[in-house]
């Protein structure tokens, strides 16, 4: 009933009626509901001339958004920018609105309202969550994104890279980090936290690349790195695919 | 990337196989929806949705069903009247987006001196012109042509489905067959469908505007196949009577 | 700021028009719900309602903390709904509309007011520790028909949650894990559920020309916006009225309103076993569950 980070990812697309995109997506413990509307008006006071706003909305399944939303918001509506192609709608808006419905729990800290305090884990499921919510959306993007999590732990006085780890595994941890990239293989976001040397990050920054973008990354060693999780840029493809043969049975 | 024989779908962002973009000899390559030209000669999909090519007319597009109605040119659409100015009515094309404008001129016979009676809430059946929506009424292939449409009721429908309907030859390229199918039951009624999502359906019996609202709206919403279309329109034809 | 939706005027008298007539656009009669559906999370306490295209989810959490000063015997209770852009643009982050004012209102009336639930057995220790019981009400899909949905989710999600057990050792509080001690269901007394009338006027019926009032249930949202009053009428399976609102609008007559609850009755009871049924459900599928998780946790030790 908590993190089963083992289970594939999932995926429903275009399930809610009053959203013009709309997408759940549950992986790693985390179930989160997308919904976007746009392209629509946007307020007077928000409007930019000759681009579209685009306006994130994170909210927590339980209590209301803080700070750590805020930050959360902050680093999506900067990535999604990216990749929007807000040139297309001037003085417009594009609403995102992401609605976390299962956040894995700490089975051991039950009498708090759990508010994980690290803002990392999730990224990577809201990130995808959003990707997929604006393609049903049929938003015009430039690429879609892939992101990964890795945890850097000390056992035994070795150092190890866990790809998608759990919220204990992130507790033991001794540095965290996020990192996205573009469906062309470039990197769009990195955050990092704990303690760390440069070369460790870029250790992690290959093995996030190998993760996240295998066609780029020459694709020799698919074998061993496959079953350290899933891969999610295949796992959209297969998703949208299915979706549009749905839609256009008629064709 | 191809999944089956001839179907290639896309997702924002993929390269598309040259060989699959069409080259003809004297039109220029002419780029549909879902599509963006990087200079000098780069084609990225902007869409997830279905590569679709025209040899012939040296045409390219992603085909998919979703989203909100943005405007494109020469779209025929329903809007509603928001509200009216010295010379122009301001129509709302889709919840929450700015309105188009429709000068009161573009009226068939109308003249300065013989303006279109609208009203707040009426509908109209209009061609989309000009780069921002600018609404203009222009003369229509078939069915009933644009101007003012008054009673009957509006239903939503998906993108999708309106482009269907507008096809000219829906039963064969759309696959749509419900309207014909409740013609032929004996149903005497009205349509017309806009780009927009919207279609709009009028007869003298109100149980009739609601058969054919149902049957369209299941439809889409149900993706039924053409014999289905047939099974639910006689099923409501049988429950109408 | 975002315009809302208005419907045309074609859309309006069709639809009035076809009401008087007795029927409404997707086939229903009158006084029929449409296609109702619930389903529990993983986890305790989390409803998934959908009504037709309206989709509604509550999640309740617990935790620990201290009462409020004036009330020491008490747990504290609350029900939050914030409508999201989610549901419809129209709704803001922070700014509440009529609607969501209206609808936390209605909830708070029908479920907390008329003590569903016991708040006095949440107080562990008088003045100075309770349990603090929170619902989330997230509107997905707004679809009409907002409050009996939310309400209906309120209680399944409250039925459905298991708080921590606690014991008490001289004057120390132990909180048990999930591990340590199975979580205890809360103390629930019964379970109100809203039924919302939407009125369209009144026709004449019979010789005399005698006015008669119509009205709708489980409206949709078109409808919703058409309609000239409403009411909500809040009650529980045993026929105990906890609460009827009739926020403005047109005037009805008050035999309507009579018989109106008669027929709430009558839906609330339908409400009410179809509830029942579900956890019954939802508590067979658990424990068979609970054997296979209990067996797999020896394993993984």
């Amino acid at each position: 009933m908590t993190t089963t980070t083992t289970s594939g990812p999932e995926a429903l697309l275009s399930h809610l009626h009053s959203a013009d995109g709309s997408a759940t997506f549950s992986y790693a413990g985390y179930t989160i509901v997308g919904a976007v509307n746009g392209p629509i008006e946007a307020q007077r006071r928000d409007e930019i001339p000759e681009e579209a706003v685009v306006d994130v909305v994170v909210r927590p399944a339980a209590g209301v958004g803080g700070t750590r939303e805020r930050h959360l918001e902050g680093l999506l509506q900067s990535t999604l920018r990216q990749i929007i192609l807000v040139t297309n709608f001037p003085r417009s808006l594009i609403q995102i609105t992401l609605q976390v419905t299962v956040a894995p729990e700490n089975e051991y800290v039950n009498t708090k309202v759990v508010q994980a305090n690290t803002n990392l884990p999730i990224l990577p499921a809201l990130i995808q969550t959003a990707v997929l919510t604006l393609m049903s959306a049929a938003i015009p993007l430039t690429a879609t994104l892939a992101s990964v999590v890795i945890a850097a732990t000390t056992e035994d006085g070795s150092n190890r890279e866990i790809i998608n780890p759990t919220a204990r595994e992130i507790e033991k941890s001794r540095s965290l980090h996020v990192f996205a990239f573009t469906s062309h293989g470039d990197l769009i976001l990195t955050q990092s936290e704990g303690e760390f040397t440069m070369q460790e990050w870029e250790d992690m920054l290959a093995s996030a690349q190998r993760q996240c973008c295998p066609s780029t990354s020459g694709d020799v060693n698919m074998g061993d790195d496959a079953a350290s999780g899933a891969d999610l840029g295949t796992f959209t493809r297969s998703v949208m695919e299915a979706k549009i043969a749905s839609d256009l049975y008629w064709k | 990337m191809a999944t089956q024989a001839d179907k290639v779908y896309v997702l924002p962002g993929d390269e598309i196989n040259p060989a699959l973009i069409p080259s003809h000899p004297k039109h220029p390559l002419r780029l549909g929806p879902g599509l963006r030209h990087v200079p000098p000669s780069d084609l990225f999909p902007t869409t997830a949705g279905q590569l679709v090519t025209d040899r012939r007319k040296n045409l390219i597009w992603v085909e998919s069903n979703g989203g909100r109605y943005i405007p494109a040119v020469g779209d025929l659409v329903i809007g509603t009247i928001h509200h009216g100015a010295a010379d122009f009515f301001y129509v709302t094309l889709s919840d929450y987006t700015s309105n188009a404008t429709l000068p009161q001129l573009a009226f068939e016979m109308a003249s300065k001196k013989n303006r279109p009676q609208l009203h707040s809430g009426d509908l109209v059946y209009a061609r989309t012109h000009g780069p921002r929506a600018g609404v203009r009424v222009a003369k229509h292939r078939k069915g009933r042509g644009p101007g003012p449409l008054s009673e009957g009721m509006l239903y939503s429908i998906s993108l999708g489905m309106a482009r269907r309907l507008l096809m000219r030859k829906s039963a064969e390229e759309g696959k749509v067959v419900v309207l014909d199918e409740l013609g032929a039951a004996g149903l005497a009624f009205e349509t017309a469908v806009g780009r927009n999502g919207k279609m709009w359906v009028n007869s003298k019996d109100i149980k009739t505007v609601l058969v054919v609202g149902r049957a369209v709206t299941e439809t889409d919403e149900k993706s039924l196949t053409v014999e289905q279309q047939k099974k639910l329109v006689r099923r409501l034809v049988k429950e109408m009577a | 700021m975002p315009r809302e939706a208005e419907p045309s005027q074609n859309e309006k008298d069709f639809i009035l028009k076809a009401v008087r007539e007795g029927h409404r656009l997707d086939g229903r009669a009158l006084d029929q719900f449409r296609q109702l559906d619930l389903k529990f999370g993983e986890q305790y306490g989390v409803a998934d309602v959908t009504l037709g295209k309206t989709r509604i989810l509550a999640k309740v959490t617990a935790e620990v903390t201290v009462p409020y000063t004036d009330r020491p015997f008490d747990g504290i209770f609350t029900i939050t709904t914030e409508l999201s852009p989610m549901a419809s643009p129209a709704f803001e982050v922070n700014r509440p509309t009529e609607t969501e004012v209206l609808l936390s209102r209605l909830l708070e009336k029908t479920v907390r007011r008329s003590n569903a639930l016991d708040t006095e057995s949440l107080c562990l220790v008088a003045g100075q520790k309770c349990w603090s019981i929170r619902v989330d009400l997230h509107v997905l899909s707004h679809d009409g028909n907002l409050i009996d949905a939310s309400c209906l989710a309120v209680v399944a999600a409250l039925r459905h949650f298991r708080k921590p057990d606690t014991g008490m050792e001289g004057d120390t509080l132990t909180v048990y894990t999930p591990a340590e001690r199975e979580p205890v269901p809360l103390s629930w007394l019964h379970s109100p559920f809203c039924i919302t009338f939407s009125f369209f006027g009144s026709i004449s019926v019979g010789e005399d020309g005698e006015e008669k009032d119509i009205w709708l249930l489980d409206t949709t949202l078109l409808e919703e916006q058409l309609r000239v009053s409403s009411c909500t009428i809040s009650m529980n399976k045993h026929g105990e009225i906890c609460q009827v609102a009739k926020p403005g609008g047109a005037p009805v007559e008050a035999v309507t309103v009579v018989q109106c609850s008669s027929l709430a009755l009558q839906k609330v009871k339908d409400l009410s076993d179809f509830v029942d049924q579900k956890l019954a459900e939802d508590s067979k599928h658990r424990n068979k569950g609970g054997l296979l998780a209990e067996l797999s946790a020896d394993n993984a030790r």
